[in-house]
């Protein structure tokens, strides 16, 4: 047992008497993050989410961090860290990703958004709701907005799923994937159906009836594939387009 | 040789006239904070076109001039017909004078003229 010892006139305290000693100070336990749509992610992530919100903290202030993307995923099959810093100022985010690289030994890729931009991300673009429907937030995260048509906005990113139809025979497995679930993701956002991970690849099995890892494998056979393909496509655009009609007012 | 030269020149065009629709219609948007944010998830048209640019010779210098010609037209025809696809649904704001600028200027960027 150990012993202390204290002025012999401290009040209540005779010798001899049992006390407790306790450090007034102690090492911080890891701050429980948010968790959507996570049901479970290895302990050893869990540790790098906190130590890039550490690293965050000390190079500027922000109103929330969102970790998202293939990371959070089971296993470890993934590139980099998607993280999206919500702010009001801007920041230099080739200087924060540096710094966790060099830190971290990690690649990871950083959006700054303000809350303004990211509330129009979220409301007009079905990939930032998708991405937004399985994450790890540093604080609570406001409900996602209400969903708004935003022609241009969405022509513009149905766009980007064009270069299949031209380039299948160049591209891998898991660039077609993208290139699918950014077009099945807008299907899904115009006709008012939630856009997550589980719905865009059962809609992908429903209209082509392939699985998604054989998308991933390379494995689509060319002729079947690319005619349904078009129709998707085609069906997509024209719906987009019926909004030109009642276009939103640029405030 | 020949054959495989000619469909990498198509695919080039497909993919530059592409990334050039995609610019015009980013200036319609007229909202940069959104249509900046960058979307990995996504193929670079643009990248595309300058990887089959690497492989169609002569790499590093213009190409002869009948390719020019013909390169230049067909971008030029895509890339109009895809933005009066838009304009006859009624979308608005595209910009059509832009596209000989930017097709130039995408074309110098990838040493095709």
């Amino acid at each position: 047992m150990d012993q202390i010892y204290i002025p012999k006139n401290r009040m209540g305290f005779n010798i001899g008497s049992h006390v407790i000693i306790k450090l007034l100070e102690q090492e911080k336990p890891i701050e429980k993050p948010y968790f959507y749509n996570v049901s479970s992610i290895e302990p050893v992530k869990l540790k790098l989410i906190d130590d890039i919100f550490k690293i965050i903290n000390n190079i500027t202030s922000y109103d929330n961090i969102i970790i998202t993307g293939s990371f959070i995923d089971l296993g470890f099959n993934f590139e980099d860290i998607d993280i999206l810093i919500i702010s009001e100022k801007g920041l230099d985010t080739t200087n924060i990703e540096k710094k966790i690289e060099s830190s971290l030994k990690i690649k990871n890729h950083i959006i700054n958004f303000n809350k303004k931009t990211f509330d129009e991300a979220l409301s007009t673009d079905p990939l930032w709701r998708l991405m937004l429907s399985k994450c790890i937030s540093k604080h609570r995260l406001k409900p996602i907005p209400k969903k708004r048509i935003n022609y241009k906005i969405l022509d513009l990113h149905l766009l980007k799923s064009k270069p299949l139809i031209d380039n299948f025979d160049y591209l891998n497995g898991k660039e077609k994937y993208k290139l699918i679930r950014n077009l099945i993701a807008i299907k899904l956002f115009l006709t008012a159906k939630k856009v997550t991970n589980k719905e865009i690849n059962k809609e992908i099995n429903n209209i082509f009836g392939i699985n998604v890892e054989k998308i991933k494998n390379n494995l689509l056979d060319k002729n079947l594939f690319i005619k349904k393909y078009k129709n998707v496509y085609n069906w997509t655009f024209n719906e987009i387009m019926k909004y030109t009609k009642n276009e939103p007012k640029q405030k | 040789m020949s054959q495989n030269r000619n469909k990498l020149i198509i695919l080039f065009i497909g993919n530059i006239a592409n990334a050039i629709v995609h610019k015009i219609l980013e200036k319609a948007i007229n909202n940069k904070e959104i249509t900046d944010k960058y979307r990995k998830e996504t193929i670079n048209s643009f990248d595309k076109a300058k990887e089959y640019r690497e492989k169609i010779n002569p790499k590093n210098t213009r190409l002869p001039d009948k390719d020019v010609q013909n390169v230049k037209s067909k971008v030029v025809n895509k890339v109009k017909a895809e933005l009066k696809l838009r304009i006859s649904k009624g979308y608005e704001g595209i910009d059509l004078s832009l596209v000989e600028e930017l097709v130039d200027k995408y074309l110098k960027e990838t040493s095709v003229i």
